[in-house]
């Protein structure tokens, strides 16, 4: 409690400061947040953020329950393609965001190599505004493993013989899907969904590491298009020193998080079925 | 209730046992920090590698040197690390290193000590020191830092390639470098395969400097004046007479090949870039990375019609300071000016292939051996050597120029109306 919660209620106090860590904090009242609703840098940093939630989240889990179905076929080598499946998700973000970096270099990159062989247009993923988001979305994609393992949990404990009850009723594979296993799957999704918005939300570390100048910089890469939220309250918090200002940033985004967390649970009841009903 | 007051007091008791043992252990082996009239002060610095290995020289001759004074030396290159270890009551070490860049952010927080009331005690001469690498370790009049080993910039060439192009002399006035420019790029059916000046690092280049060469000023009387003319003309060569010209989409593309600045690959030491501005550590990395590159470096060129801007380079002074919370600043305070001595610097400087910021150190034979250093040496003693006004708004000015640099590279603004957006953002600067 200790450790938690003071932290904690001494950051929303900070929010109402000005306080640099070295002098005395000083009580602004609400300046930090109607600073930070005049402050364009901060609505930037929320729509990139919005912009890697929106697209990035649905986008994981669909892909991470595509794989999960796919792994549940029962073929040869089944461990080996859910390892490697899993795989990525215990390689180390840093490690895998210069790994990234490499693939999507314009110049000899792989992913352009590829693109060029298809005679598709390889864009410039890293330098080019319209394309950083796209990359940094696919770097996440890219660790969908932990996702897709629990979908493929999930989807053994659907219940095998509904779904032979449904195909001797005549229910094709869609049907069999839709109206037998998705309901079941819908716990877990409502589950991965929240915790993915709430990763989503507090993107870091494959931005910050895109972006990464050799000093102690504020870069926010190219047109400032991979300034998430939480680099943004990092640069102010130990770049430029203000820690009130970071905290009230720290504080929204919590307020943030919370509301839609209850949002996505309220709207559950319409779409999340569980076992007993 | 109970509960609570009970865990705050044993946490006091614990607190005040482990203190006083500490304390019993200290004075066991060594005594805190000072016993026999002797002083064991900790030197914490951002150099880490073979740069440390020079300083831990310097170190151990200045311990060998006296008696009073023990220095210990701790190398830890995480900046933040080192800004953290300032913000409590009982700082963790006496003295460190960073860069005049920090000076007005710093001074204003109180988080250094002034070094005024030892310069006036001690009547130490500090009229040595290169007068733009002192003006950045000054805040409201006192200095805060002292500068030890000193970055200014030229424009380096390649020889082989210039040869190539038939051209003679590296270029003396912008004009002559718009068109050494255009004659060093080349591009094939694929697109670029060589560029005539570009960042090391990608299509950036270094556009405070380029605002300076331009007789542009980026600081006037403690407010940022982005929209200077200079600064503008400097943008807006390079714009026109590269990025434009060639393309950003191109540039990027070709860019993004350039291999690690600190490495072979380097695309100065590959041909990709006939030119390009870089510091004064250059020539000692050319000479372990390419060693047979056949290069020449150059003041960067003036404006063909202000002669008077000729030899303009961008100083920036690596610097030493004593933090508000150091225990023994008056023990940090000989260290440093044992530091920034003429014999020590030199060791110093010439192990790093980094200038001194002592201007009777200037023509030092010492330095006689890193190829073309005097070019450098000569830089820093032009009239026109600047460095950026170390002042509090410094970091978040940074922080929105290069967002603006990023707009003009890209072509999404012109310099004028990037920069007039920075000026507009400026006027909220605390």
């Amino acid at each position: 409690m200790v450790f938690m919660a003071g932290p904690i209620a001494v950051s929303l106090y900070y929010s109402f400061t000005e306080f640099n860590l070295f002098q005395s904090p000083r009580w602004v009242g609400l300046q930090n947040y109607t600073d930070l609703v005049g402050d364009p840098k901060f609505w930037r940093s929320v729509v990139n953020t919005a912009y890697l939630a929106i697209i990035g989240v649905p986008l994981g889990l669909a892909l991470a329950l595509l794989t999960a179905l796919a792994l549940n076929f029962p073929v040869r080598g089944q461990p080996l393609y859910r390892a490697i499946v899993y795989l990525p998700a215990i390689v180390p973000v840093v490690t895998a965001t210069y790994l990234w970096r490499w693939v999507f270099n314009a110049q000899y990159g792989y992913l352009n190599e590829l693109l060029a062989r298809v005679g598709l247009p390889q864009p410039n993923w890293l330098a080019d505004p319209l394309w950083t988001r796209p990359s940094v979305i696919i770097i996440t994609l890219w660790g969908i493993g932990g996702t897709a393992v629990i979908y493929l949990a999930a989807l053994q404990q659907v219940p095998q013989q509904l779904i032979e009850a449904a195909a001797v009723d005549g229910a094709n594979t869609w049907q069999r899907f839709w109206h037998v296993v998705w309901p079941t799957l819908t716990p877990v999704t409502l589950f991965q969904l929240i915790m993915g918005v709430i990763a989503a939300l507090q993107i870091f570390a494959p931005t910050y590491l895109l972006t990464q100048t050799r000093s102690n910089g504020a870069s926010g890469g190219p047109g400032d298009t991979l300034l998430t939220y939480a680099m943004y309250l990092f640069h102010n918090a130990f770049v430029f020193l203000r820690m009130g200002k970071a905290a009230a940033m720290a504080w929204i985004l919590f307020l943030v998080i919370g509301g839609l967390t209850v949002l996505i649970l309220l709207t559950s009841r319409r779409w999340v079925h569980y076992g007993s009903e | 209730m109970t509960g609570t007051s009970l865990t705050r007091r044993r946490f006091v008791g614990l607190g005040l046992a482990s203190a006083a043992a500490v304390g019993t252990v200290t004075s066991c082996s060594k005594g805190p920090s000072s016993s026999g009239g002797q002083t064991t002060i900790t030197f914490s610095y951002l150099w880490t590698g073979q740069e440390a290995k020079a300083l831990e020289s310097v170190i151990a001759r200045f311990n060998a040197s006296q008696r009073d004074i023990v220095v210990k030396g701790v190398s830890n290159p995480d900046s933040q690390a080192q800004l953290a270890a300032m913000t409590g009551s009982k700082g963790a070490f006496d003295i460190s290193d960073n860069f005049g860049t920090a000076t007005g952010d710093w001074a204003s927080k109180g988080i250094i000590r002034s070094l005024e009331e030892y310069i006036q005690r001690d009547k130490y001469d500090i009229s040595d020191f290169v007068p733009s690498a002192l003006d950045a370790c000054r805040y409201q009049k006192q200095v805060y830092q002292l500068p030890i080993a000193v970055n200014n910039y030229a424009l380096f060439y390649n020889k082989t390639l210039f040869a190539k192009a038939g051209i003679s002399t590296p270029p003396k006035t912008t004009g002559e470098w718009a068109s050494a420019i255009a004659e060093l790029t080349r591009t094939d059916s694929k697109g670029l395969t060589q560029l005539g000046l570009a960042g090391a690092s990608g299509a950036a280049i270094d556009y405070r400097l380029l605002g300076v060469v331009f007789g542009g000023k980026w600081y006037a009387g403690g407010s940022p004046t982005p929209t200077d003319p200079g600064n503008i003309a400097g943008a807006d060569f390079y714009v026109n007479n590269v990025i434009k010209k060639y393309g950003v989409k191109q540039i990027n593309r070709f860019a993004s090949g350039f291999g690690d600045y600190q490495s072979p690959q380097n695309p100065f030491y590959q041909g990709k870039l006939a030119m390009v501005i870089d510091g004064e550590w250059q020539p000692a990395f050319i000479q372990e990375f390419a060693p047979d590159l056949d290069w020449g470096v150059t003041p960067v060129p003036h404006p063909d019609d202000r002669p008077d801007l000729a030899g303009t380079t961008m100083v920036a002074p690596g610097t030493l300071f004593i933090p508000s919370n150091s225990k023994h600043p008056d023990e940090a305070w000989e260290f440093m000016k044992y530091l920034v001595s003429a014999d020590a610097m030199r060791t110093f400087t010439k192990a790093l292939s980094n200038l001194p910021s002592r201007t009777s150190l200037l023509k030092d034979k010492a330095y006689g051996e890193i190829k073309n250093f005097d070019l450098f040496l000569d830089l820093l003693a032009s009239k026109n050597a600047v460095s950026m006004p170390s002042e509090p708004t410094l970091a978040q000015y940074t922080a929105d120029l290069a967002t603006a640099d990023d707009q003009i590279t890209r072509l999404a603004k012109t310099p004028a109306q990037a920069y007039a957006q920075v000026a507009a953002a400026a006027k909220s600067y605390a």
